[in-house]
């Protein structure tokens, strides 16, 4: 330990100890200002359009790019579906993961905590295009979906390449983040608080309205927030549950770097996309607080 | 901008020319003896299933087998390496592949970006066909090395009256939700001018009946995707009918899925692949690239390469593989290009984008 102590005072002196905190965020600060940087460079790519001569930005500065983002009515449609798409998955992803989290938290079986914890954890470790290929084969039109449904005399209906079949890849991707988010907030609330609620009359569905959730609350708002990011920027889901004609903006902004080789498009893209999440957790603190998310501000 | 000779050209011209000689029509690993220092591995990028293994038992293996330089093949997608290759180019940074195989239109942006090497001095230029050549381009920095054709693919079962005969035939309401095109319309667009009502001539300039017909399709509720997910979707019984590359049909047929196509009364695209070299390797790489380019364009080199796709080469007097002679997806004969519909690479490359948007557009609604 002295030898311990003795290292530290040589690498870092006793007079650098007011400095210490700000050591210690330099690697997140590093983090944040390489993202920073590439962001900058984003904006300056966004202001220079392709000359298809030469397939090179061109010289001039020009917001064309942001032009053609807000005037051209696909990339209209393709912003409101990736709304749309995050917000239900937040709502469809909170309402199960919420009762998932409780009875793994409150549940007084060992064994049943184990089962939920595995359940929750298996489909963790498979990334999200495998889970997506799965979906395809469970929900294919010969997949096990339709032929359970053959057995009562179903015909065999299209489940894929629709908004709802991404809406539900993206849900059953997003639920063992809300549920890992949700289940530490949930195990803060102290069981003699619904005791309590229990002994002043409250039923069960009442205690869990008028206590739970309101003490949940900022577990619900974190993991609100991370499944709604998560969502709007998904890539993979849209790609290919949709069928290719349900494409979220991060599809939209693959297509530009990727397909037409229009760097600038797809940066203007990417930077609307970056100041969309943002006014997204914006709002949500504003209404929220940030003290709802455990961050100390005004309640 | 004009270059004057210098002896260093002349010299460097007279070795790649005698080396690209010499591995023409001496295979053995010992003709190399007074190249450029061999690099251990060179790496190619590729499509992959079917594409891959054509390309490695047609080409690579034997570029393997002739030079002792082991070939490893990158499967990143072509659209996906090209802005890695221009960044590396720009950047001064040696580029993360030797050779590409690429579209010819989007290896077409790469040469008037100018981040293509030249491949003019390849020996085995001197025994292609007027396909190898690129269209609008000046010299070869990139070279075609087949054609192919964006056939209507069909399961003969949901057609029992026999094959479609046009495009308009997909309209069929039983067809809903059951016909398959590429994501950014590429391969339909030309057939659809023409679906449409309109002329071939007014491309690129009116191509309003391409998207009236566009949008009819979108009606149908089409699935859109890329080469895989047209084997997949017809494998697992998702699809009736697809606007895809031979190459794909060929390979589900393969696999044991009841399969054919046909080329209607509208025409289909026909198009072409190439190869080229990155610019900003070091030289000896460069040279290696090249030559292995260059045995790509040799007689069995292509025989058995193409084979494998199903495809027909740009060197005169190769066997059409088994049951694809006079078959429309293998155009030989200029007979055979009657219902072919091509269209310039440079006419490609400006519109493209604009065609995909559009494309987008309407599938996207």
């Amino acid at each position: 330990m002295d030898a311990l102590n003795r290292t530290l005072d040589i690498v870092w002196p006793a007079r650098m100890m007011p400095y210490t905190g700000w050591a210690l965020l330099m690697p997140a600060l590093l983090l944040v200002g390489l993202l920073v940087l590439g962001l900058f460079q984003m904006a300056d790519s966004s202001l220079h359009t392709l000359d298809r001569s030469t397939f090179l930005p061109s010289e001039n500065y020009t917001l064309e790019n942001y032009r053609t983002v807000v005037e051209n009515a696909t990339y209209g449609k393709i912003i409101w579906r990736s709304v749309l798409g995050a917000v239900l998955t937040v709502f469809f992803t909170l309402l199960l993961a919420l009762p998932y989290s409780y009875i793994m938290v409150r549940t007084s079986s060992s064994a049943v905590r184990k089962v939920l914890l595995v359940t929750l954890f298996l489909p963790f470790f498979i990334g999200q295009v495998v889970r997506a290929y799965g979906l395809l084969i469970i929900l294919g039109t010969t997949g096990v979906a339709n032929n359970a449904l053959g057995l009562v005399g179903v015909e065999p209906i299209r489940l894929l390449f629709n908004f709802p079949a991404v809406v539900f890849g993206l849900v059953q991707y997003m639920l063992p983040f809300a549920v890992l988010m949700l289940a530490p907030a949930l195990t803060a609330i102290p069981r003699e608080t619904e005791t309590a609620a229990a002994s002043l009359g409250a039923n069960w569905l009442q205690s869990f309205r008028h206590v739970v959730i309101p003490m949940a609350k900022p577990g619900l708002i974190g993991a609100g927030l991370v499944v709604g990011t998560l969502a709007l920027t998904d890539f993979a889901m849209p790609a290919m549950l949709g069928g290719g004609s349900q494409d979220f903006i991060a599809n939209a902004i693959y297509d530009q770097f990727f397909r037409t080789a229009d760097q600038g498009l797809g940066a203007a893209l990417a930077l609307m996309l970056v100041v969309l999440g943002s006014v997204f957790v914006a709002i949500v603190i504003s209404i929220f607080g940030a003290g709802t998310l455990g961050m100390g501000g005004k309640k | 901008m004009h270059k004057p000779f210098t002896r260093r050209s002349v010299l460097r011209a007279g070795v790649a020319t005698g080396g690209a000689a010499l591995l023409a029509s001496m295979p053995t690993r010992h003709v190399f003896a007074q190249e450029p220092e061999k690099p251990s591995e060179i790496i190619v990028r590729a499509w992959g299933g079917e594409w891959v293994e054509a390309l490695k038992k047609g080409v690579s293996d034997r570029f393997t087998e002739m030079t002792g330089i082991n070939v490893r093949h990158d499967l990143t997608e072509d659209n996906e390496i090209q802005p890695k290759l221009w960044a590396a180019v720009a950047q001064g940074r040696v580029p993360p592949i030797h050779v590409n195989w690429d579209t010819t239109t989007n290896a077409t942006k790469s040469a008037l970006r100018g981040v293509t090497e030249d491949l003019s001095d390849l020996a085995n230029l001197a025994n292609t066909t007027e396909l190898a050549k690129p269209v609008g381009l000046e010299g070869y920095p990139i070279v075609n090395t087949y054609g192919y054709v964006y056939v209507l693919a069909y399961r003969p079962e949901a057609f029992p009256d026999g094959p479609p005969k046009s495009w308009r035939d997909l309209l069929d309401p039983k067809f809903k939700g059951r016909v398959a095109l590429y994501n950014d319309g590429i391969g339909f667009h030309f057939p659809a001018q023409v679906a449409g009502g309109g002329s071939l001539d007014d491309i690129p300039d009116n191509m309003e009946p391409c998207w009236d017909f566009v949008r009819e399709m979108k009606a149908q509720n089409p699935l859109l995707g890329e080469d895989p997910d047209f084997t997949t979707w017809f494998q697992n019984g998702e699809i009736d009918a697809a606007c895809t590359i031979s190459t794909n049909a060929l390979a589900a047929k393969k696999n044991g899925v009841e399969l054919a196509w046909t080329v209607p009364e509208e025409g289909c695209k026909f198009d072409t692949d190439c190869l080229w070299v990155p610019k900003n390797l070091p030289e000896n790489e460069a040279y290696w690239a090249k030559q292995y380019v260059n045995l790509a364009l040799s007689q069995e080199s292509q025989q058995v390469w193409l084979d494998g796709l199903g495809l027909p080469g740009v060197v005169p007097g190769l066997t059409p593989p088994e049951g694809l002679e006079n078959d429309p997806s293998y155009p030989t004969k200029p007979e055979d290009f009657k219902h072919l519909i091509r269209i310039s690479s440079a006419v490609q490359v400006q519109n493209e984008s604009d065609w995909f948007a559009k494309f987008k557009e309407i599938m996207q609604g």
